[in-house]
């Protein structure tokens, strides 16, 4: 079996910032890590291939310092990586981005199952996974929380609804998308990290995929990104009631009262 | 562990290399470093686990990796409850591998990317809240007798009763020493603590500059002092907490560590 993991570098989000002129979010001096979602799909790779055997490689594209992220997976016990990067590549839309990772997928070739992340945590689209399957014409499930089981031909799987979930049988090649429900990604060991930061990462530009230059980047793209602006900031702070439990309790409930938390006579 | 201060000897806090570091090699060299400064000094290297939440490498893997010499009386490893079971098993079996006897057991700060132990890994049967340092301690006791001397944090910022219960607790379970959250001046909860309890108890003393870091850490606003000297401090709660051991957080290894030697 063989199973492609597409992993994106993301800025650490609680440090991202917009540009006032471009709308996009200032990647430059931000810290970057593994889109956290992309993190469970990593992990549900690895699961199956020591469960049932597959070669795992993953993915990505973006700059060449993506390669941080790309080499975490493989510390984590995927096989090996490609990294997707080109000038020509940016500015890419959900569309032209899973355009350029199906292109990749083709050319790794004989690929049973994909599997993305949810969504990114920059752009938060859910697009890319089921924009993947569709330049594929693989089979696809989104929101996926448990895989029930897999073979040569098919793979169940659980697909989180609001009120509950769905069972899907699908058959390969697929793309499924995961949640964070379906597992609790490992953390790297030193051995594996070591390993990691000697492999070779192979670069593949637009003509080793053989992507229509015409479906890439700003001018492939057919969505244009009008506005963006990022959530206010939520104030927290702690405030410490002292008293006895009793004291406490009245404070608290006060308290909240007072900020319209809650309401009721019988608090 | 009474011996430990009776020879005087420093519990000093190493951290090992974060995950996300870019530069691991470095980070390990450094970390080498300052671990065999410590253990040639006379001292007890104490490796976090995971501080504050913040990923790194486990230290048992940076010691067999690197070959680092362990002196039996000189190595305590951090132990918190962010593990799988095969992970919590794995560093138990390293200590013991490789001779390490001082676990300091505590709950710990997660993280999203932690994975957290489930009462049935510890077998905490007819727990429904979260597994704790208590949990842990027994668990240990248990599945590895007599190969640890195992010890527990005690935090003077919590509400004291609270943190009492939480002690008797960890004391039932087996606690053999306790090492406080760090304090910069004579602790009135801390004071009642020597007296209630027989077992060792190391002051933890905070060496570095930056206070603000320090509420950080206790998760308690301490207010900033731009006098605060943390040799002279250090002086202070030798003085203070003479029958007590010293256990060092952040200390800087090129300025102030040729200053301790001659302070206890």
């Amino acid at each position: 079996m063989k199973i492609v993991v597409c992993i994106k570098q993301v800025p650490a989000t609680n440090e991202a910032k917009i540009d006032p002129l471009t709308k996009r979010i200032v990647r430059e001096g931000l810290k970057a890590v593994m889109n956290p979602f992309d993190a469970y799909a990593v992990e549900e790779a690895i699961r199956l291939k020591e469960k049932c055997g597959a070669e795992v490689i993953v993915i990505s594209m973006g700059p060449e310092k993506a390669q941080r992220c790309l080499r975490e997976a493989v510390s984590l016990g995927a096989d090996r990586a490609v990294l997707l990067s080109d000038r020509a590549f940016g500015g890419s839309d959900t569309w032209a981005t899973s355009y350029v990772l199906s292109k990749a997928i083709e050319k790794i070739g004989q690929v049973d199952l994909v599997i993305c992340g949810k969504q990114a945590v920059d752009g938060d689209t859910a697009q890319v996974g089921p924009g993947i399957a569709a330049h594929l014409d693989f089979a696809q499930a989104t929101f996926v929380m448990k895989v029930e089981k897999v073979d040569r031909r098919h793979i169940r799987v659980q697909r989180m609804r609001e009120n509950g979930y769905d069972v899907c049988d699908i058959k390969l090649p697929a793309v499924i998308t995961v949640v964070k429900d379906i597992n609790m990604p490992r953390v790297p060991t030193l051995k594996g990290r070591l390993a990691s930061d000697e492999i070779d990462i192979p670069i593949w530009r637009p003509e080793d995929i053989k992507a229509d230059i015409e479906k890439i980047g700003l001018d492939g793209s057919p969505t244009r990104v009008v506005k963006t602006q990022p959530p206010k900031a939520r104030s927290r702070k702690t405030i410490r009631i002292e008293g006895s439990p009793q004291e406490c309790a009245k404070q608290l409930a006060q308290r909240l009262r007072e900020e319209d938390s809650i309401s009721g006579a019988n608090i | 562990m009474r011996e430990h201060i009776e020879n005087k000897m420093y519990h000093i806090e190493i951290l090992p290399p974060k995950q996300e570091t870019e530069n691991l090699q470095e980070e390990l060299k450094l970390f080498a470093e300052k671990y065999n400064k410590v253990l040639n000094g006379g001292y007890c290297a104490c490796i976090t686990d995971n501080a504050m939440g913040y990923l790194a490498f486990q230290g048992t893997e940076i010691i067999e990796h690197l070959k680092l010499p362990v002196f039996t009386n000189q190595v305590m490893i951090h132990l918190n409850t962010f593990h799988t079971k095969a992970d919590l098993h794995n560093i138990l079996d390293s200590c013991k591998s490789l001779g390490i006897k001082y676990l300091l057991v505590v709950s710990g700060d997660g993280s999203e990317r932690l994975p957290k132990l489930q009462p049935a890994d510890v077998n905490a049967k007819g727990i429904t809240r979260s597994v704790t340092a208590v949990e842990l301690l027994k668990y240990i006791e248990s599945e590895y007798p007599n190969d640890f001397c195992l010890g527990v944090a005690f935090n003077p910022y919590e509400p004291a009763e609270h943190e009492y219960e939480k002690l008797d607790r960890k004391l039932k379970a087996g606690a053999k020493f306790i090492v406080t959250q760090p304090i910069i001046q004579k602790n009135d909860v801390v004071d009642k603590l020597i007296d209630y309890c027989s077992i060792p108890v190391f002051i933890e003393a905070w060496m570095s500059k930056k206070i603000s870091l320090l509420s950080q850490a206790v998760g308690y606003e301490i207010p900033e002092n731009e006098q605060f000297d943390p040799i002279e401090t250090l002086k202070m709660l030798h003085k203070i907490y003479s029958q007590c051991g010293a256990y060092l957080s952040i200390l800087g290894f090129k300025t102030q560590y040729a200053l301790i030697k001659d302070i206890w």
